[in-house]
């Protein structure tokens, strides 16, 4: 087994502004952005969609990415993931 | 690891169907799950090239183009380069209509394929029928 170790001192944050965009846009950009940056590397989510702010979290859930934090800002969502693979 | 392989089968013409069936396949292909769809019947004509954009549908395809809502299309376009979705025409549809794979929209499918072929595949899988 390989061990991975990621330095969140180097690790860079881009945002995708997805505001909007209906479900599951605001999804297929993130992956698009996240196949682009490290491993390490944050990607924050604009999102005016109530329900990808939802479904956003289950998919980091579900393909093992990690949910820095989800945050209500007005009319729309903050949604951060940090890439782990 | 992969999840359960998904497997489509995308008949109807309707809009709503067509969006639901990108959906549940874009969104399965990037999460992990090998995706196939098999688009027969009236649904071959929403991928026609000269055609895209132009759906068939009712209350619901109205609120989807007023709303801009992603385009089916589209949709499975973004699966294909995302994630893990192959995209068949079914060759007896390319056959009924004589349509040549080149009056496809670009960027999506894959050769025509047979239904025994397709069945024989989905058995290892969950299918699904739109």
């Amino acid at each position: 087994m390989t061990t991975q170790t990621i330095s969140h001192d180097t690790a860079k944050r881009k945002t995708v502004d997805a505001r909007g965009a209906y479900c599951p846009g605001p999804l297929m950009e993130l992956i698009a952005a996240i196949k682009l940056v490290d491993i390490g590397d944050e990607i924050e989510v604009l999102s005016s969609d109530k329900g990808s702010a939802n479904d956003i979290p289950e998919w980091v859930a579900k393909v093992k990415h990690e949910l820095v934090g989800v945050e209500e800002l007005g009319d729309h969502w903050s949604i951060v993931v940090r890439k782990m693979k | 690891m992969s999840g359960m392989p998904l497997f489509i089968v995308l008949c109807s013409g309707e809009h709503e169907k067509i969006q639901m069936a990108g959906m549940i396949a874009s969104v399965a292909a990037v999460s992990d799950r090998p995706v196939q769809v098999f688009v027969s019947m009236n649904a071959i004509f929403a991928f026609r090239r000269d055609s895209k954009g132009d759906y068939r549908g009712g209350e619901f395809s109205k609120l989807l183009l007023e709303k801009k809502a992603p385009d089916a299309v589209e949709l499975f376009q973004q699966g294909k380069m995302l994630g893990d979705l192959k995209v068949y025409p079914c060759s007896m549809a390319m056959d009924i209509t004589g349509w040549a794979e080149k009056e496809l929209v670009d960027d999506l499918f894959d050769p025509p394929a047979g239904l025994t072929k397709f069945l024989s595949d989905a058995e290892g899988g969950q299918l699904v029928m739109i």
